[in-house]
């Protein structure tokens, strides 16, 4: 090839923005509304570091906190993306478990090849959260009631469809080579591959929510839809592919767990509707819609995580877990909203 | 007089019975200013979302440039450099300035894939277009809209809108929330826009901001278009009479005025008042 | 009722139409072929056609109602053979168990129950309704739970059932006899009577060897997912290194213990045992990474149950066993054969 020419030159962006001096990076950091979150996971960290003891610290314990996070992450982050959209599933745990006894009929109980019954699992989730937002956008009612709705309906049919089929309510799997080792292993016996999974929709969906232009349309629908729609984005589009993305990430769950377990029950995933939920507002993303970012929802599951299984590490009577989560979740609310208070009145300085 | 930017004949809507707007004809030319006054439920507002693309007209034709024209969605209505400013500016307080600024048509680099916004262009041109209009507080594209006031707001919404070809811009009710100087600020804004040859559909209650800054004014009174006159055709009384719908309150006045003749001079009774009234309420 | 009854009275029925309400008694299957259509109809439908029986039981998404279902399924065959019906009423969830379970009791009353099956879950809320069953002169059955002692108390006939705290006392002796010291019993529904006395009976059987057992409870942010409950017992197994076998409540937690057992490789030092059974469950045993199940056997409670009140009703059988208990069976390597084939029919 022919050499080629290339100026690299720095570009000379004729900036009319003064850049901010770097001394100025603490107080940027203290700007953003994520910081909070941040605190909140550092200092779970610290206190079950102290209380936990070595084996908190250990492979093991770190592979503890780490599994459950990745499979709440893997919800919570679609379910995040939903919130800053103005919306809210509630239909996830019902989702987990019918992909888990989709997944478990299909290539458990009539015995056909794993991938088809995961292809399905998955399948059954898109059309699922195709359908809230179908209704959503459709209706204009609310997505709360949409999607709890939804959440029963499914749970519903998924018991009624297992028991005339199966007779039974949980039913066993051996997925075999590859899907064990693509879903549902245990690397170093430890962590599952499920961290994988959580790094790569971490990954995805942070580039589109931070760098493409889409992320910016989730976050204006959020922030005031009739303008929104005025600036000519698909709003109704837009929502409905995020329901497909929440219910999509409830279904990998289920489709996990089941490989992990080789089994599927009908009562499983129902503790994901709220943890997910509270995930994603311990990580600063906005109740009501326009602010959130990837980040935040992933410091807001680990803290959770950390709290949840690391009380088991300290000792003390598990009894008092839920009274912790309890207090983590107001008093992160309560710290989100100052920082988000203090991002909001930041004005600089100097008037020109 | 230029041609007009945009033409309706006869534009009616109605939701199922209800008839909101009767036969509107208006035409909007560039580098002027149209005053859109009315009382509440006059049928502004729907007016409004009829130009702007949020309701298709039931009846009537649109001309933009001498062209026929239908806008099905305010993607449609913004084609045809049509854009609508609401009253808080409709910008989003947990935004960057730069991504608000760029909403619907964000700037990207890259190819494939890794097409990524531009944050940096995007903060940039937000940050000149906003300091175009007189806006000098506003230095970073990154800060969150939320922490601009409300005259800024309207500065970043004006802005985005010329900057992205809008030759018509509506605004509705740009100075309501807004302080005095604010409000100033915000009708100089407008006269910037007009002297590019925008041309500016302006609603608004109040007749000394419509005064200031107006060429043309065109008052509604429930759903028809009850005046249409040019800058200086009509005294401030008059305007404040009409947007306070002072026609329909002069002839009960006349009314009043005739029963007292007729009953020697006694006033008539609230009830009887109410009836008068109701007999004048105009026929829809 | 006797045979010389049925044909007295059918008999009457073909001669009188006039009396049919009054004597259309046992047999519809009789009376529809002596009577015409309509008149079967009435028999049937009058309820008086056979044993009516009324079965109040879980929520049948979980694994082991279902099966208790099944049972009462299997025997209500007999009753229909009979002209019986067997009507199973349950409640849509467990978040006020008590109350709803009372409301269910005093449907089956209103409804021309026959015969009233139902498990005591929580005898303040319930007790109340199954007295009014009493006072109808309606024959009741307690099954499941709540033990003798409350089916005497509110004047059943017996009691069908295992009882949690047996069954727990089996497991710890079964626990004992394998040399186990020290026994974490998982509990993931903390404050259930029937969770804690399985827990407590588990704590006594292994105290009897000179063994000791705590119980792990875990918080509901953890119910039904596994992988929360298979960390937190991870976790309790690294803290505490004295720890030789898990026990779990219910078979989905069993499983989510047998991989915590794995993943902390402690498959040597600690053993997994289980109440209640399904396939999974069994076939780990088999496999020999599961030491035992605790069986309550919730096919026969249902079975049992319904074969009782429809023969009580029916003939007047009571059986001398007094609770009639159906568990604790204890599974493991030895009997794991036969139980195998007993889950693949959908039973055990």
């Amino acid at each position: 090839m022919a050499p080629v020419h290339t100026s690299t030159a720095p570009a000379s962006d004729g900036a009319t923005v003064p850049s901010e001096s770097r001394g100025a990076a603490l107080g940027n950091l203290v700007r953003r509304p994520e910081t909070g979150a941040l605190i909140g996971t550092l200092s779970v960290f610290v206190f079950f570091a102290i209380f936990g003891g070595s084996q908190f610290l250990s492979a093991g314990g770190t592979a503890s906190w780490l599994n459950v996070a990745a499979e709440l992450g893997i919800i919570a982050i679609p379910v995040g993306l939903l919130m800053i959209s103005g919306e809210l599933d509630l239909s996830v745990g019902s989702v987990l478990a019918s992909s888990s006894m989709t997944l478990a009929i299909v290539s458990g109980h009539w015995g056909a090849p794993v991938g088809l019954g995961i292809l399905l699992a998955l399948g059954l989730g898109l059309l699922t959260g195709f359908l809230n937002g179908l209704l959503v956008t459709r209706t204009g009612v609310p997505s709360f009631v949409v999607t709890l709705a939804t959440n029963f309906g499914l749970a519903g049919l998924t018991l009624g469809l297992s028991r005339v089929i199966t007779g039974t309510t949980s039913v066993a799997i051996d997925p075999g080579s590859p899907a064990k080792e693509l879903f549902g292993t245990l690397l170093a016996n430890k962590f599952e591959v499920a961290i994988f999974w959580w790094i790569g929709v971490v990954l995805v969906v942070g580039w589109m929510l931070h760098a493409s232009r889409y992320g910016n349309w989730i976050l204006a629908v959020g922030g005031d839809t009739v303008s929104a729609r005025a600036t000519g984005i698909p709003v109704p589009k837009v929502k409905i592919a995020l329901f497909m993305g929440s219910a999509l990430g409830a279904a990998l769950v289920g489709v996990i767990q089941t490989l992990l377990y080789n089994s599927a029950q009908v009562a499983n995933g129902q503790a994901f509707v709220f943890n997910s939920i509270i995930a994603v507002v311990i990580g600063g993303v906005l109740l009501t819609g326009g602010y959130g970012s990837v980040v935040g929802v992933v410091l807001g599951t680990l803290t959770f995580a950390i709290v949840q299984q690391g009380i088991y590490y300290t000792g003390w009577n598990s009894d008092w877990a839920s009274l912790i989560l309890g207090i983590l979740l107001l008093a992160a609310v309560l710290m989100n909203n100052t920082f988000r208070k203090m991002a909001l009145s930041y004005a600089p300085k100097r008037k020109a | 007089m230029s041609e007009p930017l945009l033409k309706l004949t006869d534009v009616s809507k109605s939701y199922g019975a209800t008839a909101v707007l009767h036969d509107i004809s208006l035409e909007v030319r560039p580098g002027e200013v149209l005053c859109l006054l009315g009382d509440n439920g006059a049928g502004k507002s729907t007016l409004i979302k009829v130009l702007s693309g949020f309701h298709e007209p039931t009846s009537g034709t649109f001309e933009v440039d001498g062209k026929p024209a239908t806008f099905k969605s305010p993607r449609d209505a913004g084609e045809h450099g049509i854009a609508c400013v609401h009253q808080f500016g409709g910008t989003f307080p947990l935004m960057s300035i730069g991504r608000s600024f760029f909403v619907g048509a964000e700037p990207t680099k890259g190819w494939g894939p890794l097409r990524r916004f531009d944050r940096k262009f995007a903060g940039e041109v937000a940050v000149r277009e906003i300091r175009a209009l007189g806006i000098t507080r506003v230095t970073d594209g990154d800060r969150l809209v939320g922490g601009l006031s409300g005259g800024e707001r309207q500065a970043l919404a004006i802005g985005r809108a010329v900057y992205f070809g809008a030759n018509v811009l509506i605004l509705d009710e740009p100075t309501a929330a807004l302080g005095v100087k604010e409000a100033a600020h915000v009708l100089r804004i407008i006269m910037q826009a007009r002297q590019k040859g925008i041309a500016v559909i302006l609603v608004t209650h109040n007749v000394t901001h419509a005064m200031a800054v107006g060429d043309h004014f065109a008052v509604l009174i429930r759903g028809t278009l009850a005046a249409d006159f040019r800058k200086g055709e009509r005294t401030r009384e008059e305007i404040t009479d009409l947007m306070a719908g002072g026609e329909a309150m002069a002839e009960l006045e006349a009314e009043i005025e005739a029963y007292q003749r007729e009953h020697a001079g006694q006033v008539p009774d609230p009830a009887e008042l109410e009836q008068l009234a109701d007999h004048q309420k105009p026929t829809a | 009722m006797s045979t010389k009854r049925t044909w007295v009275r059918t008999g009457l029925a073909t001669m009188a139409a006039a009396t049919l309400l009054l004597v259309s008694a046992c047999n519809s299957g009789s009376s529809s072929s002596t009577g015409t259509d309509d008149e079967a109809t009435t028999a049937s439908g009058g309820g008086a056609g056979g044993v009516d029986i009324y079965v109040v039981g879980g929520k049948s998404d979980d694994p082991f109602w279902s099966r208790v279902k099944r049972g009462a399924e299997d025997a209500a065959k007999v009753a229909e053979s009979t002209g019986g019906s067997v009507t199973w009423l349950g409640p849509q969830n467990y978040d006020n168990l008590g109350p709803d379970a009372a409301k269910l009791i005093d449907t089956a009353v209103s409804n021309g129950a026959d015969v009233v099956v139902g498990p005591d879950w929580v005898p303040e809320a319930e007790d109340a309704a199954f007295k009014r069953v009493v006072d109808k002169g309606i024959p009741l059955f307690i099954y499941n739970s709540g033990g003798l002692e409350a089916a005497d108390s509110v004047g059943a006939l017996n009691y069908i059932g295992s009882d949690d705290h047996e069954a727990g006392v089996a497991g710890g002796e079964y626990l004992g006899e394998q040399g186990v010291q020290h026994v974490l019993c998982v509990n993931t529904l903390p404050g259930a009577a029937n969770s804690e006395a399985r827990c407590a009976g588990l704590a006594e059987g292994v105290e009897g060897s000179g063994g000791e057992a705590e119980q792990l409870p875990m918080p509901s942010s953890s119910f039904g997912n596994p992988t929360a409950v298979s960390q937190g017992i991870k976790a309790a197994l690294l803290k505490d290194d004295t720890v030789d076998a898990v026990v779990t409540i219910g078979t989905g937690d069993a499983d989510a213990a047998a991989s915590a057992i794995e993943q902390a490789e402690l498959g040597d030092r600690v053993s997994l045992g289980t109440f209640d059974l399904d396939e999974t469950q069994l076939s780990r045993i088999k496999d020999g990474t599961q030491l035992f199940a605790i069986d309550q056997q919730p096919y026969m409670q249902g079975y049992l149950a319904v074969s009782m009140a429809n023969s009580y009703v029916l003939y007047g059988i009571e059986l001398p066993q007094r609770p009639l208990l159906t568990g604790p069976a204890i599974i493991d390597g030895s009997n794991v054969e036969s139980a195998i084939a007993g889950a693949e029919a959908g039973v055990r």
